[in-house]
């Protein structure tokens, strides 16, 4: 179209900040890290090449197997629950109904705004007396109505699903409209056990629990999972799961009512038209959100810097929190340490890419 | 699978039928109850940090979800006493020459000691760690005393009245100024930048000049040339009633902020606060405590500033670029183009910008750059954007630019007449994003930036977790919270369909 010599000057013009920048602060940067991984480098001396010394020493560091602990663990756990989360929330809203638009901006709204900011909301939540130690406080008080309540539900559903199919009629056990009338029969007669004393609602004392401390989930003896850990999958499972949820509806969208149809006529249950029709459907986007999952997981940071002191360091390290602390530790800094860590945790990642497009390698980006 | 029965649709007429349609209706109905309970839950901390926001003590416990902040009556009351103070009933505060008064109710058993409560203003000094500026204290320049103002059965009622005498006589023009430079001489400066030599011309107002410290505000009476002290201005009134043992608080002005002593002792942080000083407080602590000593600017307003200089400057910096390199690598050709896309825009999307920090730390410091310049500069192209814009113009129809290579035009000319008009809609979704990945950008200022006046709101909030966390003071964290994600809530709700589209960037944070 345009001459050939003018058509690369001008491709290699328009492309020129990029190049300039990426060069030096990508793969300059990235080169430097390589090297300083193989020398005594501790930001004040002339760095000096060692061999692979910083990586043996990282490797025995036990501050490091921590953080790579952690961030394997928090990958993988909540790379798992925002994935199930969002499928299965995505097939009980898989409709078109109207105000879908108010919905859908409800639900971005916490993965629009900082992770900081969340995360300060959470640690506020999170407190010993705080909002989501109350609701459980309040979840034991209310206990006895809620139990009675969801007794009197099933057994109302079942007692009514029972007298439609002596009817006559293909009530299913999950039916709307008798569920309906069963939450309204469950609910006054829960009403009417308070009203004559019969049930109420208990005493309780406010429930403490500290959860920024030195606690652990361990499985034989191994500590597995911290509890402040926990608290940040939680957090990141409440962002994520929106965002990943509109996923797999625009997926679902795509999947042929054909084949629910044929499921339909072959008699499949709900459930068998999950695993069998849905699911497999949505390999894609699944595989998709998997590894973009694990990708970002793995770098996990933010949370754990702006926790900082509030928690036990060793119970929220990740591989992203060992890179920076051990490059601005005060005094002469272990940056070669530092940069052994950034090169493992970029070959990990990497590892995942490649997997990913090794073994999955029809995958087109939504 | 349209859940709602179609409208103008023959009523149902047979039984069967009937119970299609009530499936169908109550089907509907599940699922609304379902999704507002979703969005509830998904709102639920945000609305509940918002609400928070507003309390004296966030951390109460039980948390209240109706408070007296937000309630018309006390909003009314927050007001009045405001103007009472003389400084408006927005702003509050106590001015020189003012009388208030605040009403307490105390129900007072038959047997229990009839005598009337301990009045007293207390010193307020905010325990700010990022900076401290001493402030003058209204208990020590304010008289409170307290009358009875009649009884109904066991509740006694009480009127508290705080003066604060003018330490001058002089009138004229009263005006604001905010305490100079300490120097020889006492001096003010004005609204208008112009720094002014206070005269005192009473005993009171001798004692006192040593006590004022620069950025003290200040009231003064323009007499013929000469500026007379007329005294600090106070933010805040903070009283402290204490009621005797076996009595309990009825009621009052306004409700306590603070209760100790089993109910006793009750503190009134403010009785002078206006509607943002009472509504508002913990937004305004975050902006007042937060002023740097050294030069009188408020530390959080910085932060604000700095972020919203650098999301402009990295939306404008990726419109031009991005699209610029996204377009070279979409349409014209040229030795090395597939190298580029491979290495420069896919695999530096892949590895983790932990690998980068230490040099780029090292080379931004060498440099003289930790700075907001060096921020930008450090994530000047964002590769991500760089690919969008390439898969934009990829969809384009390429006859455009034939047409226009015909009529004889160059690369560029194409390219700035032809392809940038279509790309309206793309430059949005790229401004929006990365809009809100500079205001959310945490990881790179906390490096780069080292300096409290250069920092950013997420570091400046992160450093307020620091300092105000680990007293509990959660108040000021959640104000500072809300007011930084406000501005990408507004964009978001403005620009939400394009939100929408890519969302993919957001969907997973790290």
């Amino acid at each position: 179209m345009f001459r050939r010599g003018q058509e690369t000057a001008t491709a290699y013009l328009f492309l020129l900040p990029f190049l300039v920048t990426s060069a030096v602060f990508f793969f300059y940067a990235f080169g430097r890290a390589v090297y300083y991984s193989f020398t005594d480098f501790n930001l004040f001396n002339t760095p000096q090449f060692i061999g692979p010394q910083p990586y043996a020493q990282v490797l025995a560091d036990p501050s490091f197997r921590r953080a790579l602990a952690n961030s394997l663990v928090f990958a993988v756990v909540t790379t798992t629950l925002q994935t199930v989360f969002a499928l299965l929330m995505a097939v009980a809203l898989n409709n078109r109904i109207r105000g879908m638009a108010f919905f859908r901006s409800a639900w971005y709204m916490p993965s629009i705004t900082s992770s900081v900011v969340i995360t300060l909301i959470f640690l506020w939540l999170f407190q010993r007396r705080g909002v989501a130690n109350y609701l459980i406080a309040q979840l034991q008080a209310y206990g006895p109505l809620l139990l009675t309540f969801l007794t009197g539900l099933v057994l109302a559903q079942v007692l009514q699903v029972w007298l439609e199919r002596r009817a006559g009629r293909p009530a299913g056990w999950f039916d709307p409209a008798l569920a309906v009338v069963s939450a309204l029969g469950a609910g006054a007669v829960t009403a009417a056990l308070a009203f004559l004393g019969v049930v109420g609602v208990r005493e309780v004392l406010p429930f403490d629990y500290q959860y920024f401390a030195d606690k652990w989930v361990t499985v034989g003896g191994v500590q597995v999972l911290s509890i402040p850990l926990l608290v940040v999958i939680i957090q990141n499972t409440f962002t994520t799961v929106p965002t990943l949820m509109l996923f797999f509806l625009a997926g679902l969208q795509n999947i042929p009512g054909a084949l629910y149809e044929a499921a339909d006529i072959d008699g499949a249950t709900p459930w068998q038209k999950l695993v069998h029709v849905t699911v497999p459907n949505l390999r894609p986007v699944t595989f998709y959100v998997i590894t973009v999952g694990l990708i970002g997981t793995m770098q996990m940071f933010d949370q754990v810097a702006v926790i900082g002191s509030a928690a036990p360091r060793d119970t929220l390290i990740t591989l992203a929190y060992y890179v920076y602390a051990n490059t601005f530790r005060a005094g002469a800094a272990p940056v070669n340490m530092a940069a052994a860590g950034a090169i493992i945790l970029a070959l990990i990642i990497l590892a995942m890419v490649f997997v990913q497009r090794r073994f999955f390698p029809s995958e087109v980006r939504p | 699978m349209t859940v709602l029965p179609a409208a103008g649709r023959a009523a149902p007429t047979s039984p069967d039928e009937r119970w299609l349609a009530r499936r169908r209706w109550a089907r509907a109905g599940w699922l609304y109850a379902f999704m507002l309970l979703m969005s509830l839950f998904f709102l639920g901390p945000f609305l509940m940090g918002v609400l928070s926001s507003f309390k004296d003590n966030p951390n109460e416990y039980p948390p209240r979800l109706l408070i007296p902040q937000l309630s018309a009556r006390y909003i009314g009351a927050a007001y009045n006493l405001g103007v009472q103070g003389g400084g408006g009933g927005w702003r509050g505060g106590l001015h020189p020459g003012r009388t208030v008064t605040f009403d307490v109710q105390v129900r007072s058993p038959a047997g229990t000691p009839p005598a009337p409560p301990t009045v007293s203003l207390f010193p307020y000094q905010p325990v700010s760690l990022v900076s401290i500026t001493r402030f003058a204290q209204a208990r020590d320049f304010a008289q409170v005393s307290l009358t009875p103002a009649g009884t109904r059965g066991e509740v006694r009622s009480y009127r508290v009245t705080v003066r604060y005498p003018a330490l001058t006589r002089q009138t004229g023009r009263v005006l604001s100024a905010q305490i100079g430079a300490p120097g020889d001489r006492l001096t003010a400066t004005l609204p208008d930048g112009r720094t002014v030599p206070l005269t005192l011309d009473t005993p009171e107002a001798q004692a006192v000049q040593y006590t004022l410290a620069q950025y003290q505000p200040v009231e003064l009476v323009e007499r013929g040339g000469t500026y007379f002290l007329r005294g600090p201005i106070f933010e805040r009134t903070p009283l402290q009633v204490d009621i005797q043992r076996g009595q309990t608080l009825a009621g009052g002005t306004l409700p306590p902020s603070d209760q100790q002593n089993f109910g006793r002792s009750l503190a009134y942080r403010n009785i002078t606060p206006g509607v943002l000083g009472y509504t508002f407080n913990n937004y305004r602590r975050a902006f007042n405590e937060t002023t740097n000593p050294a030069t009188g600017r408020s530390l959080f307003f910085t932060w604000m500033t700095n972020t919203f200089l650098y999301a402009f400057l990295r939306v404008a910096a990726a419109v031009v670029l991005c699209s610029l390199a996204g377009y070279a690598l979409a349409r014209l050709n040229f030795p090395g183009k597939t190298l580029i896309f491979l290495g420069f825009v896919l695999f530096a999307q892949m590895v983790p910008s932990q690998v980068n920090l230490i040099s780029n730390y090292v080379l931004l410091k060498d440099l003289g750059l930790l700075n907001l310049w060096g921020l930008w500069l450090n994530g000047l192209v964002a590769a991500g954007g760089v690919f969008l814009m390439k898969q934009f113009f990829e969809g384009i129809p390429r006859e455009l630019e034939e047409s226009a290579a015909i009529d004889g035009a160059g690369p560029f000319t194409t390219f700035w007449r032809v392809m940038l008009p279509q790309a309206g809609p793309a430059l949005v979704a790229l401004a929006i994003t990365q809009f809100q990945g500079a205001w959310n950008d945490f990881f790179w200022p906390l490096i780069l930036l080292r300096e409290n006046t250069n920092f950013t709101l997420t570091v400046g909030l992160s450093n307020f977790r620091e300092l105000y966390g680990g007293q509990g003071d959660y108040g000021l964290i959640l104000a500072g919270a809300v007011l930084s994600a406000i501005p990408v809530i507004l964009v978001f709700v403005i620009f939400q369909r394009y939100f929408v589209s890519t969302g993919a960037d957001s969907a997973v944070k790290g």
